[in-house]
């Protein structure tokens, strides 16, 4: 079932309805999650997240880590990568993760909102591009899928 | 006695909140991130906003001091106010979102004039959000205290 439209519109009162809330899911499995950004906030919030729904988190603030660490053995169920990032981009991480043979789910979060960043980061192999913030309206459906309970839209 | 403060303080936590989605200082991603607050995590909203505030002076300390400088790294301020953005997006910070856009424009656009106003926006729009940040949190503890002494 399709979600409602969301009509929360900041400034003029109106009310807010919200066809998914981040405690709506309960998962039957143990998912890991890697959190690859820059930022110290948003790296920490999105942990703080995935953590909220039971998965098992990891965080690195660059690219090079977040390679490394998946040359080195380490296997997750999903991956949040921001395209800004330092060391190694987003999107040459998201290559070499990719050429490695990893096909675990991966979602290009990112500040960027333009039509070619978001083709730069599917075409360097991301799954989903999200503008930030990340919401519950594309998180659900995708630990859903994750958790076997159904397909995600 | 307790119970009526108790539930008075929290009628007043909603309704300030909700003055804040009117003006449009929050928006929705403010009120998920309420929803993940629970008994097994009863300090998330304090730590989140503890965690922005502190990521949003630094940047903003950052983006002054670009800013003073004659000649503007316009590449090096971008990436500030690319993080802020983020960073505001992620808490639901919309105004001060929007005032990241407007400086981005401004910075793109290698106007140091419009920079410089830009920023002024973002460092008001800041200040406004973290006092009623501060308020928020300063009623969250009154009613946590309450309820601990009435255990």
């Amino acid at each position: 079932m399709a979600p409602a439209a969301d009509e929360a519109k900041s400034g003029n009162g109106g009310q807010i309805q919200r066809p998914f809330t981040f405690n709506e899911i309960v998962l039957r499995n143990r998912l890991t999650a890697l959190v690859v950004d820059g930022d110290n906030f948003c790296r920490l919030l999105q942990q703080g997240i995935l953590q909220a729904y039971g998965l098992q988190t990891q965080t690195v603030d660059n690219g090079d880590a977040a390679v490394e660490l998946i040359a080195s053995g380490a296997k997750f169920d999903l991956i949040l990568i921001d395209m800004l990032l330092p060391i190694l981009d987003g999107l040459e991480a998201t290559r070499r993760i990719r050429a490695m043979g990893v096909n675990c789910k991966m979602l290009g979060v990112t500040a960027f909102s333009g039509e070619r960043e978001r083709q730069a980061f599917l075409a360097a192999g991301v799954d989903l591009f999200v503008e930030k913030p990340l919401g519950p309206e594309v998180l659900i459906p995708i630990l859903r899928e994750l958790d076997g309970q159904y397909p995600s839209i | 006695m307790n119970q009526m403060a108790i539930a008075a303080l929290k009628n007043q936590y909603k309704s300030f909140v909700q003055s804040m989605f009117d003006e449009g200082v929050l928006d929705n991603q403010f009120s998920q991130l309420q929803d993940l607050q629970d008994s097994s995590n009863p300090n998330f909203v304090d730590e989140v906003i503890t965690l922005f505030c502190n990521d949003a002076e630094r940047i903003i300390t950052e983006m002054n001091r670009y800013l003073n400088y004659q000649n503007v790294d316009f590449s090096k301020l971008d990436s500030h106010v690319h993080q802020l953005k983020g960073s505001s997006s992620s808490i639901g910070a919309h105004r001060l979102k929007l005032a990241c856009v407007n400086l981005r424009q401004a910075s793109y656009e290698r106007n140091k004039e419009e920079c410089v106003e830009a920023f002024n926006s973002i460092r008001h729009e800041y200040c406004l959000l973290r006092s009623k940040f501060q308020f928020l949190m300063q009623i969250e503890r009154r009613i946590v205290a309450l309820e601990n002494n009435q255990q």
